[in-house]
């Protein structure tokens, strides 16, 4: 789990934020309240989904290996940078908290949005870490196998 | 008609008020769109029985298996068919043909769009469609509105064509024993001349302001239609299956089959050459991902409506209506087709064209007497066939496919408003009845 974690108020722009993104290489930023507490989270696929109309993201045209750049990718972009985070951030993250198992973590990681990090709660909902699914496989690796069998 | 059973209606109430409460509440709560309709349908059907208006054996002797197969059979039938791009291919191979320009696109979409509907329920059509143009019109940077507002027409207009085109010709060609042949050679006739004269009016409404500019139209060039076909084994399997079903429907009656056994037998035919040869678990995985995208929403509606008429025909009322009708036009032929072509188009333009056909259809068998027989009836159907499906061009609440659009529009940023619609719309619709009421006059009245 990562403690030290970026994290974003809701009436950021999202310029400044995915300038955050792309300075660390983030995938996903926790938004958070003036008292830490979990409010969402903003990541990469989120803004993605607005650069795309509505009718792609919705699933009625499902892929379109036959359309060329259009132009709509970056005239949306444009749209977006001067919104409020707010607006766009997803407000049912997935979120688990500081004292669950791995097992039932992973199950979580897989399960909510089968999205690769979730935000660590504490029982104030404050926000204490992020942990990636790629921080499971890693404590895993510690393990002996006879301790594998209990963890 | 009375029946015994008729007489244990709950609490001694009329059986005839329940029944036509019972359907009147589940009209309107279904027009109103805030539940589900398949829900509703089956709460007032679940109602119908419990009441005691009719018995569950009466109830499902009421239901029209044909119609239920038949939508259900296409809709497998184009859900898998879908899949392989094959729509899409056609709509960019005709966006290229001319050259990007907005009006030909326009024209040849509108074409596609009804010739797709005359053999694919139009709100599948529209779904296939509506998400492609948009995306043209993106890339000609043009408001989409003339674009859809032409395709809602001519769904409906195509729709009318044949057996299989719209659920009100389903239900009519399975309650008058009339194949998908007879429809070739009655409604289909008619539609391109509504769909041509439907065209020069859009012309002048919208076409001659149409303009993108010589990159934008380059950009549309740049669509690669070959790169929308993502199967090209199963479209073949598709195509085999569409053509062989088609084919089923015209010569249906000769070999004394119904609609329903060959839709059905195509999507189970289909539905085995999709996963030809692959493992178990891909071929389940496959099947259910198909009936997945099956409306059952749709199906359950029917159901439900089938047996809310039912209940309602077996009280009397309908042969009461029908005769109310009669006195009305005086027993005369030719003005109860025309009575039923013109308040058949109002009406659908204003309610759910299924719920008015369901109740229309026992409303003319009860005409027979009148007129010598069910066998004369037949200029009746056709009226309530273009009636019904052609109305559905009045309003936005006139068909199932418009409102699909308008749902488009609406998430794409270019809502259509319902008064701007019908401004467009209700005299187009108005015009084309008029049409079609030459055509009847001169076919079958005169």
């Amino acid at each position: 789990m990562t403690k030290d974690v970026i994290s974003c108020l809701q009436d950021q722009k999202v310029s400044d934020i995915i300038d955050i993104l792309n300075e660390n290489s983030f995938r996903m930023i926790p938004v958070v309240d003036e008292n830490n507490k979990i409010l969402g989270a903003l990541n990469t696929i989120n803004l993605l989904s607005k650069l795309v109309p509505e009718y792609i993201v919705k699933g009625y045209l499902k892929s379109i290996p036959y359309a060329p750049d259009m132009g709509l990718l970056r005239k949306h972009y444009k749209q977006i940078l001067d919104i409020e985070v707010a607006e766009l951030m997803d407000r049912n993250p997935t979120i688990v908290h500081e004292n669950e198992s791995l097992l039932s973590v992973t199950a979580e990681l897989i399960t909510h949005d089968r999205f690769e990090y979730a935000m660590v709660a504490n029982k104030d909902n404050e926000l204490v870490g992020i942990i990636a699914s790629s921080d499971v496989l890693r404590c895993l690796g510690k393990f002996t196998p006879e301790e594998l069998f209990d963890a | 008609m009375h029946d015994e059973t008729v007489s244990q209606v709950i609490f001694g109430l009329d059986p005839t008020w329940v029944a036509v409460s019972l359907l009147l509440i589940v009209y309107v709560v279904i027009m109103a769109e805030k539940f589900n309709r398949a829900v509703l349908s089956l709460l007032g059907a679940g109602m119908m029985i419990l009441c005691g208006v009719i018995t569950q054996e009466q109830a499902v002797a009421g239901i029209d298996f044909n119609t239920i197969g038949l939508l259900t059979g296409m809709m497998v039938i184009v859900a898998i068919s879908q899949k392989t791009g094959m729509f899409q291919f056609v709509a960019i191979k005709s966006a290229k043909m001319v050259k990007g320009d907005p009006w030909g696109i326009l024209l040849v979409l509108s074409v596609v769009t009804a010739v797709f509907s005359a053999f694919l329920d139009n709100v599948t059509t529209v779904l296939l469609i509506a998400p492609v143009t948009l995306l043209i019109t993106d890339a000609l940077n043009i408001k989409p509105y003339p674009f859809l507002f032409a395709q809602i027409l001519a769904s409906n207009i195509g729709g009318t064509a044949t057996l299989i085109g719209d659920p009100p010709n389903i239900m009519i060609g399975s309650a008058a024993g009339l194949s998908f042949y007879d429809f070739m050679v009655n409604t289909a006739p008619i539609t391109p001349l509504i769909m041509f004269v439907t065209m020069i009016f859009i012309w002048f409404m919208f076409g001659k302001n149409l303009h993108a500019t010589e990159e934008a139209k380059a950009l549309v060039m740049q669509f690669n239609e070959h790169d929308a076909i993502t199967n090209v084994p199963l479209l073949k399997k598709s195509l085999f299956v569409l053509f062989a079903v088609i084919s089923g429907f015209t010569v249906a009656h000769s070999f004394h089959l119904q609609p329903a056994s060959i839709a059905m037998f195509g999507a189970a035919l289909l539905l085995v050459l999709q996963t030809w040869g692959q493992d178990l678990q891909s071929k389940d995985h496959a099947y259910e991902g198909i009936m997945a995208e099956v409306e059952w929403t749709t199906i359950f509606f029917f159901v439900g409506l089938f047996i809310i008429v039912t209940g309602v025909e077996h009280t009397g009322v309908i042969e009461m209506l029908a005769h109310k009708t009669l006195e009305l036009t005086g027993g005369d032929f030719n003005a109860t087709a025309g009575a039923i072509l013109w308040v058949s188009a109002i009406a659908s333009a204003l309610i759910d064209n299924i719920p008015f056909v369901a109740t229309m259809i026992p409303l003319i068998e009860n005409m027979a007497p009148t007129f010598g027989g069910t066998e004369y009836l037949t200029p009746l159907w056709w009226a309530l066939a273009l009636g019904a499906c052609l109305g559905g061009n009045g309003s936005l609440i006139g068909a199932s496919a418009n409102l699909i659009v308008a749902g488009f529009a609406q998430r794409a940023g270019h809502p259509i408003a319902f008064l701007q619609f019908m401004k467009h719309a209700f005299g187009l619709m108005l015009m084309s009845i008029a049409i079609a009421h030459v055509y009847l006059y001169f076919r079958y009245l005169s």
